[in-house]
């Protein structure tokens, strides 16, 4: 059927191309092929599904510069008697690819290669002349330039999905679309007006590093009009044109008026400038990324507050500009944002171990920023590994150690119940491991941890949780349930206020500087306090205080803590602790305020010494802490108990004859 | 030979009790004490009999104390007379004497006891201090020790559990050394188990003057 259509087409021609005018100026060989390519309606269906119109216009193509010319000198090797059967065509596209190089017959390459930019498009093949000059109309390219417009120049080939790749290897799109020059502010402007470097006559290559410099550049371009000194009306927008480029946020060419973003939502008209990778410098010199991204704030616990819930003293119409001395000053300060809402969170965090050491300048310290980020502000989340996780970012060793532990397994089991690391140190009001009670968070899950333990701590003939309550109290949960070294801490406390006394308090007794309370105590600086220099510091502390020390048993590396061993693994032998031989460690402690407490090794005799009597006033671990003098007063006592009745005997013995001599006497 | 009822039943309860709990006691302190060298029991196994017998002679010390205020003969016996003190001390030295050298010549006892004169000076004074004053406070002492939360205030009041453990064991030690004198004091009667005797039946037997 479509064989008998063609034949039936070309005939149809035949009959009708003698009923159609042609001009004289055109060859016989043209005249000859427009008798059916002069037909209007004459197209061709792509295998792409595309038209392609066969129409030739005679008498557009007689004023082309082609005009005079052979149809074969551009299309050879066909003709009325040799005309190829229908060819397979599969796309626009591909057939202009096909048979652009047949224009380079007569426009040999090195010709179309000397104007550079001319010659880098050439190069590139991504478009093809026919896409610029036209297949058959093309006119003098002379009078072309001339009559056209500066953008209808520029366009002709910048409509095109042309691109520039740079050092750098990022690409630039130099494709223009009119339509949205022609909605900006600037839509009555020609190409020209900015891009005054070009014209018909003049395209100069620039030769840009990366895209950062390119903008840079481009910034040049809209300074000439929006002079600094227009700029500085504005201050918030003035600061962010010293950081930011003007095409990062009012784009190349659809350049939108600045008033249209004030009726937008404000969340909307806060990104239009934040959702850019703008910054802010500290004064100290450091860049801070202001950068703000919308997904972040859509997937956070905060996703229905709009920017001016948190950044009050911004709008639509204010924005301040503040200074802040360092990144870490403004974070500090961030918490003062947060406070607007989470007072109580903020309070808690203000008695917390990390506030203390932000206020003495250790940066690695978390402010509300470091956990909960500043626009990704989290749900509070029942997967307990992750909320750990974001401690241990800071203690890895606290997580290493935590990682053996019967805790450990039961986060790993997905257990309900089990612990993060702030069900036992708290969120926020993190305190110091030695003030923070940690025994009591034990208890918060182990609630009935006393009666448990008194099903066999106990002492007969009646059974008492005070029992358990006295070893509650002078050992730590870690002590029993964890199978590390363990240690006597001697606390130095007023006995008569029941209160730690605290290193700045010790110095002030001492009447010497903090830092020399060591040498104070350790006087031979051998690192270890020796018996007789404990006592001493006791003495001199006492004559000034109420001093004596407290004393519990704990673990020697305060991080073993966190390997709490399962039940059945914990240590139930009494003369475990309730021995003379048990190798503890002894520590004095020093507190310090919302610090870590500091530490001293002692020599572990101190605590058998019969000084301890007086100076461990309320500490005795029955074994441990014996006194060990008074074994040897009970040795002499039982031997003074014997040697008496033997010496009294003996002498009875050797008396003997008297009293015989007596009786006989008598 | 004249016999005198010396020990009347309740106080030789009292005495039996006391004096096998004392032994125990010691015992079972030692173990607690030097758990590293003796192996007589376990740790848990002798703080447990110390902590049954501790209340057992609490309530035996109670026996004797009931027993001798509801008779009157506390006053009597165990009160030295300290109005005439002169005369106390004249007697105590001569039973000194007599221990430290009468009794090796073959002088005569100076003291003869009665039912309401068990005592010489030298056991009044003695048997005074501990049955008044160092039983009661190591009873104290041991419970604070049962359950030093329990008895945290009584610590206090002591100057701290530290003191408290020092009575207690000092204590120990006294008695250690007394079980052993007393056990011997108790053969010097006119036979070495005259004494021992009287305190099973409460009959003390005494030579008669010929």
């Amino acid at each position: 059927m479509r064989a008998i259509g063609i034949v039936g087409l070309v005939i149809m021609c035949f009959l009708i191309s003698y009923l159609v005018p042609l001009k004289e100026a055109v060859s016989n060989d043209t005249k000859s092929c427009l008798r059916c390519h002069g037909i209007s309606t004459l197209q061709k269906k792509l295998d792409s599904k595309e038209a392609i119109s066969l129409f030739i216009d005679g008498k557009k193509f007689e004023k082309s510069v082609h005009g005079a010319m052979d149809c074969s000198s551009c299309h050879p090797g066909i003709n009325l008697k040799n005309h190829p059967k229908p060819r397979k065509i599969t796309g626009k596209k591909d057939y202009i690819k096909e048979f652009s190089p047949n224009c380079l017959n007569c426009h040999p390459k090195n010709a179309l290669m000397k104007p550079a930019v001319h010659g880098e498009i050439v190069k590139k093949g991504e478009i093809y002349c026919s896409q610029c000059h036209n297949s058959h109309y093309m006119p003098s390219m002379k009078e072309w330039k001339n009559k056209v417009s500066f953008t209808e120049y520029c366009m002709s080939c910048h409509q095109f999905d042309i691109s520039k790749t740079l050092p750098s290897k990022e690409k630039i799109s130099l494709k223009v679309n009119e339509q949205e020059i022609k909605k900006s502010v600037h839509g009555k402007f020609q190409c020209l007006v900015c891009h005054d470097d070009f014209s018909k006559a003049k395209h100069p290559v620039y030769n840009f590093k990366d895209k950062k410099q390119y903008r840079t550049e481009m910034n040049k371009i809209c300074t000439k009009c929006h002079t600094d000194k227009e700029l500085q009306k504005n201050p918030a927008h003035y600061a962010l044109s010293k950081t930011a480029t003007c095409i990062e946020c009012h784009g190349y060419h659809g350049v939108k008026p600045a008033k249209v973003a004030k009726a937008m939502p404000e969340n909307q008209y806060c990104l239009s400038c934040h959702s850019r990778a703008i910054s802010k410098k500290m004064k100290n010199g450091e860049t801070l990324s202001v950068q703000v991204k919308e997904s972040d704030i859509l997937n956070s616990a905060h996703k229905k507050l709009k920017c001016t819930e948190c950044h009050k003293e911004f709008s639509t119409t204010q924005h301040p500009i503040r200074a802040f001395e360092s990144i870490s000053d403004y974070r500090a300060k961030a918490k003062d944002i947060c406070n607007n809402c989470h007072q109580d969170a903020v309070k808690r965090f203000d008695k917390s171990i990390h506030a203390e050491a932000l206020k003495k300048g250790n940066q690695q310290s978390p402010e509300c920023l470091k956990c909960h980020d500043y626009h990704k502000v989290g749900f509070i989340t029942k997967d307990k590994k992750a909320s750990s996780d974001l401690c241990i970012k800071c203690h890895g060793d606290s997580g290493k150690a935590f990682k053996d532990s019967v805790h450990q397994q039961a986060i790993d089991q997905g257990k309900q119940n089990a612990p993060s690391c702030a069900s036992c140190h708290n969120s926020h009001d993190v305190l110091p491991t030695n003030i923070a009670k940690l025994g009591d968070s034990c208890a918060k899950c182990h609630k009935d941890v006393k009666t448990s333990h008194n099903k066999w701590l106990w002492n007969p003939p009646v059974r008492l949780t005070s029992f358990v309550d006295a070893h509650f109290n002078s050992a730590s949960c870690a002590s029993c349930h964890t199978k590390v070294e363990k240690a006597i801490l001697l606390t130095l406390v007023d006995r008569a206020k029941g209160k730690p006394i605290k290193e700045d308090e010790v110095a002030k007794a001492l009447n010497i500087d903090a830092k020399a309370i060591k040498g104070k105590i350790d006087q031979n600086g051998d690192g270890k306090v020796q018996e007789q220099e404990l006592w001493q510091f006791m003495s001199s502390m006492k004559s000034k205080t109420n001093a004596n020390l407290a004393g519990r048993i704990d673990v020697l590396n305060p991080n073993d803590a966190h390997k709490i061993e399962p039940k059945n693994k914990s240590i139930k032998d009494c003369a475990y602790c309730h021995n003379p031989n048990a190798s503890f460690k002894t520590k004095l402690e020093i507190n310090k305020e919302g610090d870590k407490a500091v530490k001293f090794e002692v020599d572990s005799k101190a605590v058998n010494s019969a000084y301890a009597i007086p100076n461990i006033k309320d500490f005795y671990v029955l074994g441990l802490t014996k006194i060990k003098i008074l074994d040897i007063l009970f040795f002499i006592a039982l031997l003074g108990g014997i040697a008496f009745p033997i010496g009294h005997i003996t002498l009875r013995i050797l008396t003997a004859p008297i009293r015989r001599k007596k009786r006989e006497g008598k | 030979m004249k016999k005198v009822y010396l020990h009347p039943l309740p106080i030789r309860i009292w005495h039996w009790i006391n004096a096998i709990g004392f032994v125990i006691l010691i015992l079972t302190g030692a173990q607690i004490r030097f758990v590293d060298s003796m192996r007589l029991m376990s740790f848990e196994t002798a703080v447990d009999i110390h902590s049954w017998l501790g209340f057992i002679l609490l309530a035996n010390y109670f026996i004797w104390l009931l027993y001798y205020l509801f008779t009157g003969k506390l006053f009597k016996i165990y009160i030295p007379p300290f109005w005439k003190p002169i005369e106390f001390i004249k007697r105590s030295i001569r039973q000194a004497k007599y221990y430290g050298y009468g009794i090796m010549v073959g002088d005569k006892n100076p003291h003869h006891p009665t039912p309401e004169s068990k005592f010489n000076p030298m056991q009044q004074i003695s048997y005074l201090m501990i049955m008044a004053l160092l039983i009661p406070i190591q009873i104290i002492t041991g419970l604070i020790l049962w359950d030093p939360q329990l008895f945290a205030s009584l610590a206090k009041l002591f100057g701290g559990i530290q003191i408290v453990s020092l009575i207690h064991t000092g204590l120990w030690i006294f008695f250690s050394a007394f079980i052993i004198v007393h056990f011997y004091l108790a053969t010097l009667g006119h036979t070495p188990m005259a004494h021992i005797k009287a305190m099973f039946t409460g009959y003390e037997e005494e030579h008669e003057e010929h």
